[in-house]
């Protein structure tokens, strides 16, 4: 018997849908799960893939990107490559695995639920492929990670990070869940595909892919550029949800916009923005976090929020100023609070680095380099412990990132402000405006404690920073220090310190 | 008939009151614990533990607290202050009188 051709089969089995007769709809697609709100059931059968793929095609393309990533994985392991990568890149990587690897297995199970309730069949389709693309990710990135192992454990949290209860992974599994997990699959759509996977996943696997070449990482490069190319495909899932969204409810596509679009920017700014600015050698990078945004987010997201007739979200202007500000104070937090992390984060705050640094963010040094004084010269006076953290930063009750974002005031002096919120009799404190409005709107939807909440409720015992550290998963082989303190502190040794704590053991060697 | 005496807040035993604070220039907020009896200069001091000559250079001036816009006299206690738990306090040198 001769096969059909392509073309001849390709539009029926893409979009196969039939009436029911048995059950009526809403018991097939549960109002809670398909969330079609004031979309008429009609509207979806419009719904419209740009790019249609086969699974003949679809498996064929998948076995020759599996088999050039694992023939240079394989290539390279017998290499001395990774031996030679300079530790602040490793690091990167590192938050990298753990913080994205268990990250794509809540994609597949959001996929996954695209899959079964989305309200069009070639919806249904697309997002089928979406979750084999996701599966694929979570398991190249794990296993990626695990080789690694028996050469660092740090790269263990690999696949422990996201069974932690560590102050970063409960911040990204509060974003994920509210992405992937607890919405509809129409909100799904417009927060996964259409806001998340559109922007901000080119930031990390298109732009982290050319400094990990710049680093040397061919192997990382590769996997994440593999990665990369599944998402251009899985993403278009959002565009015709979003087209017929906007048409029958503009103002709930624009609030589901909006809030992922902040969740998203707090993390990157939490994880993208100190591998790009500090981590990545200075030798290395190609262009500063804030130049990355613009290119890869903020163009881009405006372009396409306006060619759908949204508008800018109302926190813009605190967006746009926090690119300036957000990732530093969250480098300064990640390094201050660095036993708490499953890297080495390096402060990479040179005379070089900060000459960098002043070039790209003209208010640096007036926001951060007093701080980083007091730290390099206590480092420079031996006493690293009073470069240790003794408390918990407070960490916001929406993004659960620590409240450090640097506001200038009227009078110019930079400053933290507070944004606080009275609710059923508790004080809630957030980093931002939008943080606080964001959780104000959201406010029956079940967040997870921060690690505040949990300290305050008698959850982490005993209540000191050792009980902290158990609490998080920390074990000694693995907390984070920083991999060099000379490297950055060597220029400003001898220079004249007054106004430095004093060390516990001070007149001790 | 004994008479009954309403008890004050400085007859309660002291009670824990976790705070939401920051230090002058500091670039973060953080955690932390004091009780009902310390008084403000105390406040001002458990602060100032996490981050004077830490991360914001040391002054030889006296610290002062401001609590929801207000200014606190040091002698005040938490309880009298009305400071409760989960609270935002604000830690500034007094530069008013000039660093000594």
């Amino acid at each position: 018997m001769a096969l059909l051709k392509r073309e001849e089969w390709q539009g029926f089995v893409r979009d196969v849908d039939w009436t029911y007769s048995y059950v009526d709809d809403e018991a097939v697609f549960p109002e809670w799960h398909s969330g079609t709100g004031k979309v008429p059931r009609e509207a979806w059968l419009g719904w419209e893939e740009d790019y249609k793929v086969t699974y003949p095609d679809y498996v064929a393309t998948q076995r020759d990107k599996e088999q050039s990533a694992y023939a240079v994985k394989a290539a390279l392991q017998r290499s001395t490559t990774f031996d030679h990568l300079d530790e602040g890149w490793k690091s990167s990587t590192k938050m990298h695995f753990g913080g994205v690897a268990l990250v794509e297995y809540a994609a597949v199970l959001g996929e996954l639920k695209m899959a079964r309730f989305g309200l069009n069949a070639a919806w249904r389709n697309m997002a089928a492929f979406g979750q084999l693309d996701e599966l694929r990710h979570a398991q190249i990135t794990t296993f990626f990670g695990h080789e690694f192992i028996k050469k660092d454990p740090q790269y263990d949290w690999t696949q422990k990070t996201f069974h932690m209860d560590n102050w970063v992974p409960i911040s990204l599994r509060n974003l994920f869940d509210g992405m992937m997990i607890a919405p509809n699959v129409v909100d799904l759509a417009i927060a996964l595909p259409f806001t998340f996977e559109t922007g901000f996943t080119n930031l990390q696997f298109v732009a982290l892919a050319s400094d990990a070449l710049e680093a040397g990482d061919v192997n990382f490069a590769n996997m994440i550029s593999s990665i990369q190319t599944d998402e251009a495909r899985h993403s278009q899932q959002g565009g015709p949800t979003m087209e017929i969204l906007v048409e029958h409810d503009p103002v709930r596509a624009q609030w589901i916009i909006d809030k992922n679009f902040w969740g998203s920017a707090r993390a990157f700014a939490a994880l993208t923005g100190p591998a790009m600015d500090y981590y990545t050698p200075l030798e290395h990078r190609k262009q500063s976090y804030r130049e990355f945004m613009e290119e890869w987010i903020v163009d881009q997201f405006v372009h396409t929020i306006e060619d759908y007739g949204l508008k800018k979200p109302w926190f813009w202007d605190e967006f746009m100023r926090g690119l300036d500000t957000w990732h530093h104070g969250l480098h300064m937090g990640l390094w201050f609070w660095r036993p708490t992390v499953w890297w080495r984060p390096k402060a990479a705050v040179s005379k070089d680095e900060r000459d960098w640094l002043r070039e790209k963010y003209p208010n640096w040094e007036k926001v951060y380099g007093d701080k980083w004084d007091v730290i390099i010269d206590n480092i420079n006076a031996n006493n690293v412990e009073a470069t240790l953290p003794e408390t918990l930063p407070w960490l916001c009750s929406m993004c659960n990132l620590p409240c450090c974002n640097a506001v200038q005031t009227r009078s110019g002096r930079w400053r933290i402000p507070t944004w606080q919120l009275d609710y059923d009799g508790k004080t809630h404190h957030f980093c931002t405006n939008a943080c606080r409005q964001i959780w104000w709107k959201d406010r029956d939807n079940v967040n997870h404690e921060t690690l505040i909440d949990r300290f305050l409720a008698g959850q982490i015992q005993p209540m000191d920073v050792g009980g902290i550290l158990a609490h998080m998963g920390l074990t000694p082989e693995v907390m984070g220090d920083d991999p060099d303190y000379e490297a950055w502190t060597r220029d400003y040794v001898g220079r004249p310190a007054a106004g430095l704590a004093l060390a516990t053991g001070a007149g001790e060697d | 008939m004994p008479e009954t005496v309403e008890l004050g807040p400085e007859d309660q035993a002291p009670q824990l009151v976790p705070l939401n604070a920051i230090f002058a220039d500091d670039f973060v907020q953080v955690l932390v614990p004091v009780t009902t009896a310390d008084t403000i200069r105390e406040v001002a001091a458990a602060v100032a533990h996490h981050v004077e000559g830490k991360r914001v250079r040391a002054k030889d001036a006296e610290k002062i607290v401001f609590h929801k816009g207000r200014r606190l006299a040091p002698e005040l206690t938490v309880a009298e202050a009305g400071i409760g738990p989960l609270d935002h306090v604000r830690v500034e040198y007094d530069l008013s009188k000039g660093a000594r």
